[in-house]
């Protein structure tokens, strides 16, 4: 589903993707770790297109979008849950998520209200997050909790058929963290994912595969386990975050 | 009745107050300066109207809008000329076309810019068209202006008389508030919300942000055009002032002190800034001073402006 | 075209340069330093000009103009600054707003100024006595004072790149032009260097004012002629910088001297296509550090 090889982002004189390849099989939970200062961030700004790649490619779905804009690249069915988040601050829930799911219905429709059915379904989108009753809470007046859940809610309103989830559980508490597990968990398997994590907890009981980052390269690649006893990683790592 | 209809009503009533304003005013020694000011005032809350959308709603702050008021004006007076007709309907089809192709071009510029950037842009681009008023003046009468604008006429209707022609200018600008509120309560005008809340997230959604910058900013102009071109209609006259820098920073000036991103803003902001220039600086000569300085307290202490203080007001009344 | 003609439009050209440079430089600075497009700027610069044509009025100098203008009009950057740019902190968009109030507050009250001698007519400043005739250049004369103002331009730079380079207020500044919040994290005060910045760019607005007076004479209209020549500068050459403000006024003013004796009809558009061609192959502009767009 998502293919990338050798893919290179130069700043200057740093290298911070070295020639990364990957390949992401449809349906497949990827994870995506590596210590501090690995490319992960970056990773995901040239998978989606906010940042150009100086060489290499990437593919969606057998299509190489190397040269597409990040919203062309949406339009494909590729969806980000940022990891800083980027709401619509001073919109209520309810529309944040219905700009993200109105981009199939059309930008341009201006002279047409906004309909029941489009609220209903905003509501609904919501509501698979856990945040219906918050519908109508402006954006910036959500806890961190719930502007994390707004944030997943907003990317799964493209109804994407990749979805790269930036530090989904970033900044939350242990109860909060537990219910974006639990909710990414429950995504239908038609959709793939690609995680970013800090939270190794998170990461194993996701993931189907993980891939390990060091200095812009992809070092290890395999199931939990394997990367679980893997030394190059344990090194990398300082044996640390992998709890070993 | 509901809080929705209420407002409909209320808004239908203060229209049809204002819209017959020469009619009930007649027996008052100042009925026909004050009409004329009113006129003006309605002209002036329609381009306020449009620059709003750019500036309140889309988050586009443009210093160029006066590009296309005058551009609109010079349109309407000229095809008035070279066609030989009166036609009201040609008149603003022309302007609202020629100010949307000039926003097109100058668009297509200013929007690879954001911010302040953008600001700049706009400046520097509308100049141009202020230098080419000047330059064009077989066309345009150069520094001279274009006069004798031709009185127009709806279907044979002569629309030459000061209450035919306030009667225009009041239906047109119920038309543009129609329009423009239509426009911000639709998917279009959140999407619009949603650029000036967050471009970034708006690209990672997949909407073509560039695009959307430039159709608001063509609809904008091309409303804008109107103005002038009702402007032109009411003073018989068009200069090169109406493409100036002062007629740009004047709307944005009513856009602030009215209240962005409301409806009544544009229309309280003209009445505002014109009760400035024309009531206050009969008496006092330095209205311009008058206005920098209301314009900068409205920035530093009532951003929301005379509409968000009104709305706050309601609100506490309401308690 | 003759030679001698070609000299002289150069040297034109490179003396309008010059003057750009003066004024670009300030409003560059601002920017770099607060992200504050100072729409002011303009009025700043025809401030500095009226300024000038009393103290000259005064004093019969001018060089005590080119002294005392830049200092006066500094005092009252210090002035607006904290008045009314720094309660606005991070709201760049409303400060740019304020500065246009300023502008026109600061416009009307020159044109309301008749008692001094200001006022709505055109009015001329004489070229200072020492430099109101012309010199033989390659077998034609060239007025003195252009010349001048060439070699003011020059040595302003050379002064600002030393302070920018090798005084601790240039890197306060170069630091501050990339980062201003890491200042104030680090313990500069950061109110005391904006209003100072401020004060620098008015200063050399004025300045560029008081230069400019006996070249192209004082009317109304000329900030917004001023205020749009400097931003179209800085977009060509690159908002920020030093260099940006240099490379811009280099290519600006003599493609606005050439195309004006050239193509008299077309010179704007000129300047229109320069404007154009930068910001599509180079937003950031020649060479600008701040991304104008994408």
């Amino acid at each position: 589903m998502i293919e990338v090889r050798d893919l290179r982002r130069d700043f200057g004189g740093i290298k911070a993707l070295a020639g990364v390849d990957l390949s992401v099989a449809p349906g497949e939970r990827r994870a995506v770790i590596g210590p501090n200062g690995a490319g992960k961030t970056t990773f995901f700004n040239v998978l989606t297109g906010e940042l150009a790649a100086t060489a290499g490619t990437v593919s969606l779905g057998g299509a190489d979008i190397t040269a597409l804009r990040p919203w062309q690249r949406a339009r494909r069915g590729l969806a980000r849950m940022y990891q800083r988040n980027e709401l619509f601050d001073a919109l209520p829930a309810w529309e944040n998520v219905a700009l993200a799911a109105g981009v199939r219905l059309g930008t341009y429709r201006a002279l047409t209200g906004i309909s029941r059915a489009e609220r209903d379904a905003a509501t609904g989108q919501l509501a698979q997050v856990g945040l219906d009753d918050r519908a109508d809470t402006l954006a910036r007046a959500l806890s961190h909790g719930e502007r994390r859940q707004l944030e997943l809610a907003l990317a799964l309103a493209q109804a994407p058929a990749v979805l790269l989830l930036d530090e989904p559980t970033a900044g939350l508490s242990p109860a909060e963290t537990e219910r974006i597990a639990t909710l990414i968990a429950s995504l239908d398997r038609s959709l793939t994912l690609l995680i970013v994590e800090h939270d190794m907890d998170v990461v194993f009981r996701l993931a189907d595969r993980i891939t390990v980052l060091h200095e812009g390269r992809a070092i290890a690649e395999g199931t939990p386990e394997e990367i679980r006893g893997d030394t190059q990683v344990h090194d990398v790592y300082l044996g640390k975050a992998l709890g070993g | 009745m509901s809080r929705g209809l209420l407002g409909w009503v209320a808004a239908v009533a203060a229209w049809i107050v204002i819209a017959t304003f020469p009619q009930w005013s007649r027996e008052w020694e100042s009925s026909r300066y004050a009409t004329g000011i009113i006129r003006d005032i309605l002209v002036f809350a329609i381009f306020a109207g449009s620059l709003d959308l750019l500036v309140g709603r889309a988050g586009l702050p443009s210093l160029g809008h006066a590009a296309f008021f005058g551009g609109g004006a010079y349109a309407a007076a000229i095809v008035g000329q070279r066609l030989g007709t009166n036609e009201l309907l040609i008149g603003l089809g022309a302007a609202a076309l020629v100010a949307g192709l000039l926003a097109l071009f100058i668009g297509l510029l200013a929007v690879r810019a954001t911010g302040i950037f953008f600001l700049m842009l706009t400046l520097a681009l509308a100049q141009m068209v202020y230098a080419l008023a000047f330059q064009a003046t077989d066309l345009t009468g150069g520094s001279n202006g274009f006069a004798g604008v031709r009185r127009p006429a709806f279907f044979g209707v002569d629309l030459g008389p000061a209450e035919a022609l306030y009667l225009l200018v009041a239906v047109v600008f119920a038309l543009m508030t129609l329009l423009l509120w239509r426009v911000t309560r639709s998917p279009y005008g959140r999407a619009l919300a949603g650029l000036r809340e967050n471009e970034r997230r708006m690209r990672a959604l997949g909407y073509d942000t560039r695009t959307l910058k430039l159709s608001v900013f063509v609809l904008a102009g091309a409303i804008a055009g109107i103005a002038g071109a009702l402007s032109a209609y009411a003073f018989r006259f068009v200069s090169p002032n109406d493409v100036a820098l002062g007629t740009s920073v004047t709307g944005l000036v009513m856009v602030l002190i009215g209240g962005a991103g409301t409806l009544l803003g544009p229309l309280l902001g003209a009445a505002a800034v014109l009760f400035i220039e024309r009531v206050l600086s009969s008496s006092v000569g330095f209205s311009q001073t008058v206005l920098g300085i209301v314009f900068i307290l409205f920035v530093v202490f009532a951003r929301q402006g005379l509409a968000g203080l009104l709305r706050n007001v309601a609100a506490k009344v309401r308690s | 075209m003759t030679p001698e003609l070609v000299l002289q439009q150069a040297l034109n050209g490179i003396s309008f340069g010059a003057l750009l440079f003066v004024l670009a430089a300030g409003l560059s600075l601002i920017f770099g330093m607060m992200d504050v497009v100072n729409l002011a700027h303009g009025a700043f610069y025809m401030l500095g000009a009226y300024l000038a044509l009393s103290v000259v009025r005064i004093t019969g100098s001018f060089w005590l103009a080119l002294l005392v203008v830049p200092l006066l009009l500094a005092a009252i950057g210090l002035v607006v600054e904290p008045l009314l740019l720094r309660r606005l902190r991070g709201r760049h968009l409303d400060q740019v707003l304020v500065t246009i109030g300023l502008s026109l507050v600061i416009v009307d009250f020159i044109r309301l100024r008749d008692d001094w001698g200001w006022g709505g007519e055109v009015r001329s400043l004489a070229v200072p006595p020492g430099l109101d005739h012309s010199i033989a250049i390659a077998g034609s004369d060239y007025p003195l004072y252009r010349l001048f103002v060439i070699g003011f331009g020059i040595v302003l730079a050379l002064t600002l790149t030393v302070i920018h380079r090798r005084t601790r207020l240039g890197a306060l500044i170069r630091a501050g032009v990339g980062d201003a919040e890491m200042l104030s994290a680090l313990g500069v005060d950061t109110d005391r260097l904006f209003a100072r910045t401020f004060a620098a760019g008015a200063a050399l607005a004025g300045m560029a004012g008081v230069i400019a007076a006996p070249v192209f004479g004082l009317q109304p209209g000329m900030d917004v002629d001023a205020l749009i020549f400097s931003l179209i500068v800085v977009v060509v050459g690159g908002l920020g910088s030093l260099g940006g403000a240099a490379a811009g006024s280099a290519v600006v003013g003599p493609a606005n001297t050439f195309g004006t004796v050239l193509v008299p009809q077309f010179a704007l558009a000129l300047i229109f296509a320069i404007m154009a061609l930068v910001l599509l192959f180079r937003p950031t502009g020649l060479l600008g550090r701040v991304r104008i767009g994408r």
